[in-house]
């Protein structure tokens, strides 16, 4: 199951990387926090796995829309 | 047999994550990107409170807790922020032309 977890956060790093619209490499980057506390879980760390899903999942997401807001979407 | 239909389950939710990280790579629009990620988070909600039933393990109900409440706030702030981003984007374009 940690295998395949593993090529999924693959995917989407690679995703996040290659896109060209700023938002969608955000909505990558919020999809990869999410199985990474996912991974942390399975995985009996259940401390970083909080800190993960808020940090991650929760701030960071909000931290980079809204440093999108206030500069350009697409990457140059 | 309880164990083994929730370990069945496990790896269907693990399906369904997969096809949900498939719809979020493909989708064109960002808006189909936006609900593919929020089907993820709650494929993600039931596999953490199935690993709980499972395991016997009350703290991971805690991990599936704290990861709904800002996993919400995040889908929330790229839903609240995403019309702004577009109309600055066209204004942008407006100047442009």
């Amino acid at each position: 199951m940690t295998e395949m977890l593993l090529v999924l956060i693959i995917v989407l790093a690679v995703f996040s990387l290659i896109s060209r619209d700023l938002i969608h490499s955000v909505i990558a980057l919020s999809a990869i926090s999410l199985l990474s506390a996912l991974i942390f879980t399975l995985h009996w760390a259940f401390d970083v796995a909080i800190t993960e899903a808020a940090v991650g999942a929760g701030v960071t997401t909000i931290i980079f829309v809204w440093a999108l807001k206030h500069t350009s979407r697409k990457d140059i | 047999m309880i164990s083994t239909v929730l370990t069945v389950m496990k790896y269907i939710f693990i399906i369904f994550a997969a096809a949900s990280v498939v719809k979020i790579v493909i989708a064109k629009n960002r808006s189909e990107k936006l609900i593919a990620l929020m089907i993820l988070s709650s494929v993600i909600l039931a596999l953490l409170a199935l690993i709980a039933v499972d395991s016997d393990q009350i703290f991971i109900l805690d991990v599936a807790l704290v990861y709904d409440i800002f996993g919400f706030l995040g889908l929330l702030a790229i839903a609240r922020f995403l019309p702004q981003v577009r109309h600055k984007k066209d204004r942008e374009e407006s100047h442009d032309s």
